[in-house]
């Protein structure tokens, strides 16, 4: 049952055009290193990183319930193995593609909050995630992270997305997070050299977009001249890995950020799963363990809180292209020094489903928020998620 | 005729000109200025004529390649897979050929458009013969009506193979097309349940495809044929009934107005109600004409920043360059790059959009694109005295107005005017359209 309020003028939005309409502030490296030394995050700010799955990442597939013998029974063509498990409890093993997280829940730095998804899930990638991102099931067209900027003294280093699109939790009602790219930059060369620069000013006559052209002009320009020590010299491994590295790498110069955001598309397995399904969180994994490591390494170890989810876990029982279709609930790790690790919640039973074959949801994310904003961001949770009190604390 | 064309005038022309006809010829734009936005607007609807500049360019022919060699044979797996990726190469080159050219764009403006509504990838489909059929189809039906486009699109094989209608049976039903079908290519989600979708998944089984050459058949015994509930209606359906269906649905309307809206006019703000009117018969041409004649164009609010195939043509149209005379493999990858290589999309969403094609990464790339354009480039409207040059940059790429910090920056260009072509076409107001 479809039971979601959002109309299509919403659905252009999140499709979009929220991030269009609200031009987004495209820090060079230059002002970010310039902010570091300037107004550095103060020691033990908590820290909070969003890792975003798009495309439904398949959570039976991620944290198995391997003993259950509907498992094996509903998912003969994709369940994983023994020799691919790595049990965690006498019930659920990770993905043995995960073995970083592996390791780092066995030192209790993993949170894994079990059956979260929202009430009566709609199937729908675009408008799950846009639930999930603007933490309203009715359709506010800000994002959570973008009401809680809102609220904060105006600083474009609030919060930061990594990569060419800005995701809609960081676009509020007023205010909007900042981007930074990964890569590694060539200049402009030739006779041209000495134009290109002064097309990079924001003229007064700009229209928005206009001024955002511009800008990604001098971005290009502050990004490889004045990079700085900071960033990673030449990116390498997965996409993921280099947004993380290049996180790591600022958290560590003490950019004065409150919230990151990072995310990795292509989970939506219909077809032939395991195999796509087991490279993608092997690269999470690896990123992830190397961004642990890197934190580890500088004086921001304790603050930072990593938040890993998707729109929607997958149908319980796999199809015959050895996939699966949409589906409801899944876990939501929360990974960090300061998190209490362990399992959280209820883990939903695969014999009763919804009537459409999807798991039941036992969390509703907005509790997971509401912990976050409470532990991590230090707000009132109903501040920015309308009448909703509950807070699932993992700190 | 005359007078000197206002602002809002030299706005709107550049906005019609840009958006659906992929930006002027050389003399274009200050030519229909003089002739006023009448002028412009019937100018760029005009489709359905012989055009004798895609006539010159000739049709594509590409061969059906068949199954992966078998054995274990590297020589006839890498003459394969060579093959493969010249076909693509040539396929994709030919298309770009064919926007850059067209004396009436209109068309291939429109396949462009909904290139990125049925979104498919060669990623997964491999075989450019398969896409090349998809193209034709929608070239075909770009300005026809949708409820034909629709019932050839709801079998057509690159489509089937990209949304896994190939692994759809009665006994473990695959809803990936059925749901995107209905969500994201005809009538929007939200406006059929989650049980429709699995009717309607049941009602697409017994459709295979050939990968290699896209050519779709159907197996009534691998078809459920058990009468079923769907969208209200209940019966024995096939693809082409439930695509039938799916269209007659008054949602239908709205929602392919409302992506026609977002693509041509704004992301942030929505088409007038009286839009739809033109599409009631599901006529594209008659929507696309109710865009062009509707005030939109003198709205500031209606900024659209200009996709990287988009600006690129568009560079290639006003300087007289034939992609296909460009290094095939360093325009691609460029293009790529930059976030758009036809026949490539993201996923099934299609294309981004906005401010997302605007980082200083992206912008490393546009400028070695706009290097090899410019390098083969004809500069022939730039040459009038000194004092005109910046003004006649202006009238000769279509662009409203520059800001003072363009201008000022392009006077350090006089003296050659390939460097100011290069750097007008890497400005901020030719990378959007505002």
């Amino acid at each position: 049952m479809i039971n979601c309020e959002f109309d299509r003028r919403q659905f252009l939005k999140w499709t979009g055009a929220s991030v269009a309409a609200a031009v987004a502030t495209q820090l060079s490296m230059e002002t970010l290193a310039n902010a570091a030394s300037a107004s550095p995050l103060a020691a033990k700010t908590p820290i909070l990183v969003l890792v975003t799955l798009y495309g439904g990442n398949d959570g039976l597939n991620m944290v198995v319930p391997f003993t259950d013998p509907v498992y094996k029974s509903v998912r003969s063509n994709i369940a994983l193995p023994s020799s691919q498990l790595l049990p965690i409890s006498g019930s659920l093993a990770f993905n043995s593609s995960m073995p970083s997280i592996n390791t780092l829940f066995h030192h209790r730095k993993v949170a894994i909050v079990q059956g979260v998804s929202y009430p009566n899930p709609n199937l729908s990638h675009f408008s799950s995630m846009a639930i999930w991102q603007s933490a309203s099931l009715t359709g506010l067209n800000s994002g959570w992270i973008g009401r809680w900027l809102d609220q904060q003294p105006h600083s474009p280093f609030n919060a930061i997305g990594v990569g060419s699109t800005l995701p809609p939790a960081f676009v509020g009602n007023q205010t909007v997070a900042s981007m930074v790219d990964v890569g590694g930059m060539q200049l402009p060369w030739g006779s041209v050299s000495a134009v290109l620069p002064r097309l990079g000013a924001t003229s007064r006559s700009d229209v928005a977009l206009e001024a955002a052209a511009a800008t990604s002009i001098h971005d290009l320009y502050s990004t490889a001249t004045r990079i700085g020590p900071h960033i990673p010299k030449s990116p390498s491994g997965s996409w993921i890995g280099q947004q993380l590295a290049l996180v790591a790498a600022l958290i560590n110069a003490n950019v004065p950020t409150r919230v990151w955001e990072v995310n990795l598309s292509s989970f939506d397995t219909h077809t032939g799963e395991v195999g796509d399904q087991n490279a993608l969180l092997a690269e999470v994994d690896t990123a992830i363990g190397d961004f642990m490591t890197k934190i580890g390494a500088g004086s921001r170890s304790h603050d930072v809180t990593l938040m890993v989810y998707s729109e929607f876990g997958r149908r319980v029982q796999s199809n015959a292209s050895d996939g699966t279709d949409h589906g409801t609930s899944a876990p939501v790790l929360l990974i960090g020094n300061r998190v209490k690790g362990g399992l959280y919640g209820e883990q939903p039973p695969l014999k009763h489903l919804d009537p459409n074959g999807n798991l039941k949801v036992t969390t509703d994310f907005r509790s997971v928020y509401g912990g976050l904003l409470h532990d991590v961001l230090a707000t009132p949770v109903n501040d920015i998620i309308p009448s909703w009190k509950n807070a699932l604390s993992v700190h | 005729m005359g007078a000197t064309p206002t602002y809002e005038e030299r706005l709107a022309t550049a906005r019609l000109l840009h958006r659906f006809n992929f930006g002027p010829t050389p003399g274009q734009y200050a030519n229909l200025l003089e002739h006023g936005l009448a002028a412009t607007q019937a100018a760029v609807l005009v489709h359905g004529r012989d055009d004798p500049e895609l006539d010159a360019i000739g049709p594509l022919v590409l061969a059906d390649l068949g199954y992966f060699p078998s054995g274990n044979s590297p020589a006839k797996s890498n003459a394969f897979w060579n093959r493969i990726q010249k076909d693509s190469s040539d396929l994709v080159m030919w298309w770009l050929d064919r926007m850059v050219a067209a004396r009436y764009p209109l068309t291939e403006r429109m396949t462009w458009f909904w290139h990125g509504h049925w979104a498919t990838s060669i990623s997964s489909v491999t075989y450019p013969l398969t896409m090349k059929k998809q193209n034709n189809t929608l070239r075909f039906h770009a300005l026809g009506n949708f409820m034909d486009m629709a019932r050839e699109m709801v079998v057509d094989g690159a489509l089937n193979v990209w949304l896994n209608n190939n692994e759809n049976y009665v006994q473990a039903p695959n809803e990936n097309l059925a749901r995107e079908f209905m969500e994201l290519m005809t009538i929007g989600v939200n406006h059929y349940t989650q049980d429709d979708v699995a009717a309607a998944a049941l009602a697409l089984t017994g459709y295979s495809t050939v990968q290699s050459n896209g050519r779709v058949t159907f197996n009534p015994k691998e078809h459920f044929s058990v009468p079923l509930g769907l969208l209200g209606s209940t019966g024995v359906f096939d693809a082409d009934s439930f695509a039938k269906l799916v269209v007659s649905k008054s949602d239908n309307v709205q929602f392919i107005a409302d992506r026609l809206w977002f693509r041509f006019v704004s992301g942030s703000t929505v088409p007038p109600a009286a839009l739809t009117q033109s599409f009631e018969k599901r006529d594209i041409a008659s929507l696309v004409s109710a865009l062009v004649y509707s005030p939109a164009w003198t709205d500031p609010a209606n900024t659209l920043v200009k996709s990287p195939v988009e600006w690129f043509v568009g560079a290639c149209r006003a300087l007289k360059v034939r992609p296909s005379s460009l290094n095939a493999s360093d325009t691609q990858w460029l293009l790529s790059q930059m976030g758009q290589l036809p026949f490539n999309p993201p996923n099934v969403g299609g294309w981004t959009y906005g401010t997302a094609w605007l980082s200083g990464v992206a912008y490393q790339y546009r400028f070695e694109l706009a290097q090899n354009i410019v390098a083969k480039g004809d500069f022939a409207p730039l040459a009038v005295q000194p004092l005109n040059m910046i003004q006649a940059c202006a009238d000769w790429l279509g662009v409203p107005q520059w800001s003072s910090r363009t201008a000022n920056a392009l006077t350090l260009s006089l003296a050659t005017p390939s460097e100011l072509a290069l750097a007008a076409i890497l400005s901020p107001e030719y990378m959007v359209s505002i």
